[in-house]
């Protein structure tokens, strides 16, 4: 028996431990780029994972599940809701094995989770029916490198709303459509004369009341147009230096900080539908509370044109089939289903979204031809896609990388400071050299 | 920590031969437990801090060194919201320890008199201690609500006659920190509050009495006797707190979500965040090596006070 | 403030010339003064909680209506039958499962703590065996190290056991610091003790359950207790390990539901008295060892 000093117990004890960590380390590398479901034998079990948006969302879910089980009586459905809040970061945290067959997922997040392996392409699982009859926009934002991983039963709208009576009584000339869309100084000239006949001097509203910064994926919705009507981008290739931060949307921005001084921080959320302000930037979800607050004077107005065309925010949240589901036809069955009219007519009656179906748009009241937000509907025809954001296409889907995470926290930082006063310049160098260094940090998020 | 082991007794009994393993077996399932997931986690997270270590993805994590510190404390671009979340949790701490302490001492005091009925007024004062800290942001959120019908807001503008206009307690930057500070100081004080009471229970009957010979008043047997006779636990109650100060996270996540544009963002905060919203496991792993740092030094800084005092007195 | 009615003041004391004279209150208006304070300062305690449950027995829309929200009009027990139907789906998740597991977690924290933690303690402070002291060393450093500096590696480490009972449960069984607490109780004991057991020729396992466990009841309350507290209300380890309705925890639940329009308040309210029943009925039975224990820690610094 040898008796040890304590130093060589505590050495050992460190080796010990050195030795633990150390697998734990490189297990980190696991996996691979890219997942491939397997088809299966179509029957069976397939378990779903969904945000719990809206009670009227989440009750059309559970209908459309409830229809499919009816329609599939060799395919049991197991449903699991999870908040929305915590959505994107629970399929990030979850292990490849826990995931379900059929996955939703939060729009730009999909490049990401393609990336870590967790979406399979879905092109041989759905029907040739369903991928041609998936809008444009959806499909431009389902895609990547030439497969398609998500298809969302609707799609989103930004645009303006404003208060007709207000602005006539202010004897401001609105646009009809997008030909005549305001320019930015326009825009800016109109709040300015209407904050010359308010109270308090307060005529805008941007939904400040969602938050503002990280974590706030609205501020990079609304927003991120801005960057794209200016001329700029969010990011180009593998690095935001010359993209996000040139002379032009430094301009840009500088003007979007001159609204902060109009803006109703709108903590309430009534500022528009009460009229304390003539106009509210906002998505297609706040047109049932506003037609009824004020029928006929409502009008739907394309976002401002900062110098290159006037752009505007897609995409919203789709389904795909997990990159470890070995259920992919049942899966993609699911999926063929949840496409189908029916289910689309009855999810975007329950939440006011742009169907993400041709034939859905087609007969739908609101957004087809002369209906109320049919501005919207056009938007998302002139999507910009997957190729270069020219002056003529409207709606830019965000940046299709696996990088978009660091890239949405970032730029929301940044116009958070901007909205707060800061330097316009200052803020958007700031976010560049964070989202370059998360980008060098890993490889331009290449999938190898 | 170089002292030679302690030999063991080398007894002949049998029976000491036993004991010599049960010693070992019986701290056994413990001490695994806490090597598996304390010690181990903890060397993990100075390890992971050395990496570039991403959830959820394929690269094999490459080796840092000391970069992920370098960009928390020093770089221009990412330093910015740590050093606010530190300031955040330095701000709290500074507030809430003078505060809820001398908050504890008085409401101690006030229990410590012989008044009928005390054991149900303590009861009242400690019962925040048991609700769960999610619960309580969730009422407390109704109370902080920011529209005439929110119950602080309500409530003054009953105080002022209606002159008070509603304010947005958590969503403005400038009060969504000190509305977490008032209702952790409401859930957290009871607590403090009993050790104060136990410990003016542990003062000396006979050195009230004696300065009460020697004609001393109310507030000076307040100086002389009560002070000095809390003075160990008053440090203990401080540090206590502070460390707790530097562990904030519940309240953030539930009520703010670190907003106003980082107004309310914590060390925690930010390293739950940074982990799981941009995956970035080693930099959430730096900060939290960082923040077990401020709470060591913290914690040997309350040693070195307490022996003082005992050297002292 | 009414003008009070009070005696003349007594002469002061010829020993303190320095002192101004107080002006003695009436004995009986003092108290009432004394209890108007006590009264005050409980309301202040109390109001959120009594809000809480007078909510809990409202319509939803007369919740967040300021003051009013006291007033208890239209009271009815629907919200707790509403709170049931709004979790009636495995998407969803149920409440007594949120019950249940929280119940669980915490059982096993607690119990299993007090056990192996007992166990580790004694071993620590009365028995003698190679390696003893290094091993205390650690544990002693261990008790300073906050959940929070090492839930970040630990969540990375344990991520594929998410959403179970047992990664809730498990890696909190074993607790520096109570160990510390049961050490240093078990340190005051007297030698003479153990020697009685020694003489029958019981071994020390023999010894510390039917010696030692049954003379450190208030130690193991007061661990119990301090574990019960700390564990019931337990959020950041659920926020990071679990998203699985059928597993969360009561902290974790609440926490969703109340973050997810629409908001029905009074459902929320009744969900948070639900949640804290249980703890109440405890602490209220066992008040007098919850303070003791509470006490005891500081008389550690």
């Amino acid at each position: 028996m040898i008796v040890r000093s304590k130093r060589t117990e505590t050495r050992g004890a460190l080796r010990a431990v050195a030795a633990l960590a150390a697998p734990v380390l490189v297990l980190a590398g696991c996996g691979a780029g890219g997942g491939q479901a397997d088809p299966g034998d179509g029957d069976g079990t397939i378990t779903i994972w969904a945000h719990q948006g809206q009670d009227r969302e989440v009750a059309a879910l559970q209908d459309a599940v409830d229809a499919f089980g009816d329609a599939n009586p060799d395919i049991a459905v197991e449903l699991t809701l999870i908040p929305e809040a915590d959505y994107t970061t629970t399929v990030t945290t979850a292990s490849p094995d826990e995931l379900p067959d059929v996955l939703e997922f939060d729009g730009p997040t999909m490049a990401s989770l393609v990336y870590n392996g967790k979406l399979s392409p879905i092109d041989d699982f759905v029907s040739e029916q369903t991928r041609s009859n998936a809008t444009d926009s959806i499909l431009a934002q389902g895609t990547l490198d030439g497969s398609l991983y998500g298809l969302g039963m609707f799609d989103s709208g930004l645009g303006v709303y404003g208060n007709a009576a207000l602005l006539d009584e202010a004897g401001i000339s609105f646009p009809e459509g997008m030909e005549d869309a305001w320019t930015a100084q326009e825009f800016t000239d109109a709040l300015a004369d209407l904050a010359a006949k308010d109270d308090d001097g307060r005529v805008l509203d941007v939904k400040q009341n969602y938050g503002f910064g990280s974590g706030s994926e609205w501020t990079t919705y609304a927003f991120s147009p801005v960057v794209w009507s200016a001329g700029g981008a969010l990011i180009d290739g593998d690095s935001a230096d010359g993209a996000l931060n040139t002379p032009g949307t430094v301009e840009a921005l500088s003007l979007v900080q001159e609204w902060a001084g109009y803006t109703d921080a709108n903590t309430d959320d009534s500022a528009f539908v009460s009229g304390d302000v003539a106009l509210s930037l906002v998505g297609h979800w706040e047109y049932p509370n506003y037609s009824e607050a004020l029928g006929e004077d409502l009008v739907v107005l394309p976002l401002p044109d900062f110098g290159h065309g006037v752009k505007t925010g897609q995409g919203s949240w789709a389904w795909g089939v997990a990159g470890t589901s070995d259920n992919g036809s049942a899966a993609g069955a699911f999926i063929d289903f949840l496409m189908a009219d029916d289910q689309v007519a009855a999810m975007t009656a329950a939440n006011g979204a742009p169907p993400g179906t041709k034939s859905a748009i087609e007969t739908s009241d609101l957004y087809g031809p002369g209906g109320d937000l049919s501005l919207f509907a056009d938007q998302l025809a002139a999507t910009c896609g997957a190729g270069p954001v020219t002056a003529d296409c409207v709606a830019v889907p965000r940046p299709v990388t696996a990088g978009y995470p660091v890239i949405t926290r970032q730029f929301a930082d940044a116009f958070a400071a901007i909205w707060e006063g800061g330097d316009v310049a200052e803020a958007l160098d700031g976010a560049v050299t964070a989202i370059d260094t998360d980008f060098a940090d890993n490889d331009s998020f290449t999938i190898s | 920590m170089t002292a030679p082991a302690p030999p063991g007794a080398a007894r002949t009994r049998p029976k000491a031969r036993r004991q010599g393993w049960a010693g070992p077996l019986m701290a056994l399932p413990a001490v695994a437990g806490l090597a598996l997931f304390v010690a181990l986690p903890f060397a993990m997270a100075i390890g992971l801090s050395l990496f570039n270590v991403r959830l959820d993805s394929f690269r094999p994590p490459d080796f840092f060194a000391l970069e992920q510190y370098r960009r928390i404390l020093v770089s221009p671009d990412f330093s910015g919201d740590f050093y606010r979340a530190l300031g955040n949790n330095v701000l709290f701490a500074a507030v809430i320890v003078p505060v809820q302490t001398a908050a504890a001492l008085a409401l101690a005091l006030l229990l410590n008199r012989p008044l009928r009925g005390m054991p149900v007024f303590r009861t009242f004062f400690f019962m925040p201690v048991v609700f769960p800290m999610a619960l309580i942001a969730t009422v407390w959120r109704l109370i902080l609500d920011p529209g005439p019908d929110g119950m602080l807001n309500s409530v003054l503008g009953l105080a002022t006659f209606g002159l008070f206009s509603p304010q947005d307690w958590l969503g403005d930057a400038a009060t969504a920190m000190p509305s977490i500070m008032l209702l952790s100081l409401w859930q957290g004080v009871g607590f403090q509050m009993v050790i104060l009471l136990a410990g003016l229970q542990g003062i000396p009957r006979q050195l009230y009495e004696a300065a009460e010979v020697d004609g001393a008043g109310r507030w000076q047997r307040f100086r002389a006797v009560t002070l000095p006779g809390l003075r160990n636990t008053l440090v203990f109650v401080a540090l206590v707190t502070m460390i707790l100060s530097f562990r904030l996270f519940d309240q953030v996540y539930i009520l703010t979500r670190g907003g106003p544009d980082g107004a309310t963002s914590t060390v925690m905060y930010l390293a739950v965040t940074t982990a799981f919203a941009e995956s970035n496991v080693s930099r959430a792993a730096a900060m939290t090596v960082v923040l077990f740092v401020v709470v060591l030094g913290l914690t040997l800084l309350q040693r070195r006070l307490v022996t003082q005092e005992r050297e002292i007195s | 403030m009414t003008a009070l009615a009070d005696r003349p003041a007594a002469p002061t004391r010829a020993r303190t010339p320095r002192r101004a004279p107080v002006r003695r209150l009436h004995p009986r208006v003092r108290r009432g003064l004394d209890y108007l304070l006590m009264g005050t300062v409980t309301l202040l305690f109390a109001s959120p909680i009594l809000y809480m449950f007078i909510g809990s027995l409202k319509p939803d829309d007369q919740v967040l209506d300021g003051l009013a929200g006291f007033v208890p009009r239209h009271l009815s027990l629907d919200n707790y039958a509403d709170v049931f139907a709004r979790f009636d789906d495995p998407s969803t998740g149920y409440f007594l499962d949120f019950l249940g597991t929280s119940v669980i977690v915490t059982g096993v924290v607690v119990l299993g703590g007090l056990v192996v933690n007992s166990l580790a303690a004694y071993s620590l402070a009365r028995l003698r065996w190679r390696g003893r002291d290094a091993v205390l060393v650690l544990v002693l450093a261990l008790a300073v190290l906050p959940f929070e500096a090492i839930a970040v590696p630990l969540f990375y480490l344990l991520n594929d056991f998410r959403n179970t009972l047992a990664v809730q449960s498990v890696p909190l069984v074993a607790n520096a610091f109570s160990v510390f607490l049961f050490y240093s109780f078990f340190l005051k004991l007297p030698k003479e003790i153990e020697e009685a057991g020694r003489m029958d020729g019981a071994g020390p396992l023999r010894i510390f359950v039917q010696i030692i466990v049954p003379m450190s009841k208030p130690v193991f309350a007061t661990v119990a207790i301090l574990s019960f507290l700390t564990q019931w209300g337990m959020f950041l380890w659920p926020v990071l390990m679990v998203n699985d309705p059928a597993v969360r925890p009561l902290p974790l639940a609440i926490s969703v539901y109340q973050g997810q329009p629409p908001f029905a308040w009074g459902d929320i309210m009744a969900f948070g008295v639900m949640m804290v029943l249980p703890m109440l009925v405890v602490f209220l039975v066992f008040q007098r060892w919850f303070v003791r224990s509470v006490a005891t820690t500081g008389l550690k610094g």
